[in-house]
């Protein structure tokens, strides 16, 4: 009888082990970008990889790291939940503050366990469903900060044509009339254009217009991580949708981008370019999060494949037609580095070497052990595309034994004085990177 | 345990036994229908279900498994069958799979299949092994052929 009890005590043991270990990574983000990054083979597990770390916050008086030759200070903090930025004319900067919606209903005993330790990093912190203004203070310093529009309903873009101020909340486009100057808007908002809003597993409709103000683009990022919510509900998600400012009419631009949470002209071409979150849970290094040029009516893939024509076994039925079609993203950026701001610049205050290229902040795993992302990269550009490795502007968000977490990049923009703005959605706060002046 | 011929055995555990042990094999053979159903159909409604059977029914287990515990291995000892003895091993190798199919049903969408398939029908395999063991035995057909060992 003992050998018996030893058997199955040794099957038990193999089920916890089975379950606890989950593989570490193999690549390194640099590793992984570029425009053909290495792809291991997809792999199913008990438990995916998981590392997050938890919330600390930012002391008083630290600050996240920067690149030799730049400085950095804190502009504003105390934000509730701080996600895109925007910069008006007269030099104001818009701060939307939001989280998401909170209306993704537990289906799954998974998302009762996962949905508690992924909050555990201040990631799921509430938001303010407002706009902030911060208005640069002559003395230098913070900057002042006045409540700009409230009662939103989780927005993330934010764009302004002519004296319209449209911001996208997770559930359509509103309007405002905008006076420059002004520090408050008190009028209703009007209903511009509905965007999908069932479920809002990925709830940030980034927004971006046409350099000639006549289209709106709104990045629609997926119901589920890979169809495990059905297909009905990704109805014109997962893609760019077009928007027509004159009448608010909108068709879908491309198709296939999981999670385009960033969306840019590059200036020399004129082509829109999109961030973009790949799936999670097939390995710690798959599948790299891009970032690509947004053709019309190009098919990137999701969820039948990734990078081309790797087929997700996940996906039923699967759809050969498309995958044949899917279009291979220009640049990788790493594995799960979460990227949900984008800037593309010709000209900044920076130093030259980061004049022409994109601001990406990389707002940091949890699909990944060791941790990724979790800074804002540079990937410089060279006649309309990026060449060379992802370089770190901003670090230091997490400590180094990736157990604590004092911030988290989303949001960039550059001031009119040239010099980068940061929102922080986990410090609540927005940095300002400079030239080291010495 | 069967609950016949069994003296100082507690009522009240007899009745909680009675009472619980039949919800988690209801559970895992409504997983497994789920499963195949999902599998043909791939519907996410059904595999949802199916995780959430899983995980119902371990959860209704934890309570009828530790009384048979105790029954088989401390208070009727003396009295336990090889039958009871093997039955509760079958039960406790059909919870592990059942664990096992528990984290395979967290896995997105389709790719649960085919391993939810397989490892449902063994948690339902499983059980139905000890309930026919336990039913010939104390039906008094001499399955096997083999007396009970002694147990002291």
């Amino acid at each position: 009888m003992n050998k018996t009890i030893q058997s199955g005590a040794l099957a038990l043991a193999f089920v916890f082990v089975g379950a606890g270990c989950a593989d570490k990574a193999s690549f390194t983000p640099a590793q992984q970008a570029g425009e053909a990054p290495p792809l291991p083979k997809a792999e199913n597990f008990l438990v995916p990889p998981m590392q997050v770390p938890d919330k600390a916050g930012w002391k008083d008086g630290q600050t996240p790291k920067v690149a030799a030759g730049l400085a950095i200070e804190k502009i504003a903090s105390d934000l509730k939940h701080p996600r895109q930025l925007y910069v008006l004319p007269n030099d104001d900067v818009l701060v939307v503050e939001a989280n998401s919606p909170g209306t993704e209903p537990v289906t799954t005993p998974k998302q009762l366990i996962a949905g508690k330790y992924k909050d555990s990093s201040g990631k799921g912190g509430k938001g303010g469903n407002r706009i902030t203004l911060l208005r640069r203070n002559p003395a230098g310093g913070a900057w002042e900060k006045h409540v700009f529009i409230e009662h939103l309903n989780s927005p993330f873009g934010v764009q302004l044509i002519g004296d319209t101020l449209y911001v996208a909340n997770t559930d359509g486009i509103v309007s405002f009339p905008y006076v420059t100057g002004e520090t408050r808007i008190t009028a209703p908002p009007t209903n511009f254009a509905d965007l999908p809003n069932t479920i809002n597993h990925h709830w940030t409709k980034a927004l971006l217009a046409s350099p000639d103000g006549s289209k709106l683009y709104v990045g629609v990022g997926s119901n589920s991580n890979i169809t495990e919510n059905g297909l009905a509900v990704e109805y014109r998600r997962a893609d760019v949708l077009e928007v027509d400012v004159a009448t608010g009419a909108s068709r879908i631009y491309a198709a296939g981008l999981r999670n385009p949470t960033g969306l840019q002209w590059e200036p020399t071409t004129g082509k829109l370019w999109a961030i973009v979150n790949e799936r999670d849970e097939i390995g710690a290094d798959l599948v790299p999060d891009y970032l690509t040029s947004v053709q019309e009516g190009g098919f990137y893939g999701w969820p039948y494949s990734y990078y081309g024509q790797h087929v997700d076994t996940r996906v039923k039925p699967q759809r050969p037609d498309l995958v044949a079609k899917a279009i291979k993203p220009d640049y990788a950026i790493g594995s799960h580095v979460a990227p949900l701001g984008l800037l593309i610049s010709t000209d900044n205050a920076l130093p030259a070497r980061y004049h022409y290229g994109a601001f990406i902040s990389e707002h940091g795993s949890w699909d990944r052990s060791p941790l990724s992302g979790y800074r804002v990269a540079f990937v410089a550009f060279d006649q309309g595309k990026p060449v060379g490795k992802p370089e770190p502007i901003v670090t230091g968000f997490h400590s180094d034994d990736e157990k604590h977490l004092y911030g988290a990049p989303v949001g960039v923009v550059l001031d009119k004085q040239g010099a980068l703005l940061v929102a922080d959605d986990v410090g609540d706060a927005v940095w300002r990177v400079t030239a080291a002046t010495h | 345990m069967n609950s016949r011929a069994a003296p100082r055995r507690s009522a009240v555990a007899i009745a909680i036994y009675g009472l619980l042990n039949p919800i988690p094999f209801g559970c895992f053979v409504a997983a497994l229908i789920f499963d195949i159903i999902y599998a043909c159909t791939g519907v996410v409604m059904w595999g949802k279900g199916a995780a959430w059977l899983i995980v119902i029914g371990l959860l209704f287990a934890i309570v009828p498994r530790l009384v048979n515990l105790v029954q088989v291995w401390i208070t009727s000892r003396r009295i336990a069958r090889r039958a009871d003895r093997i039955d509760f091993w079958l039960n406790l190798l059909a919870i592990v799979v059942a664990i096992f199919n528990a984290f395979v049903h967290s896995r997105d969408a389709y790719g649960i299949v085919p391993a939810s398939v397989w490892l449902s029908i063994c948690t339902v395999l499983l059980l139905c092994i000890a309930h026919v063991l336990m039913a010939l035995q104390y039906a008094g057909v001499p399955y096997v052929a083999v007396e009970d060992d002694v147990h002291e």
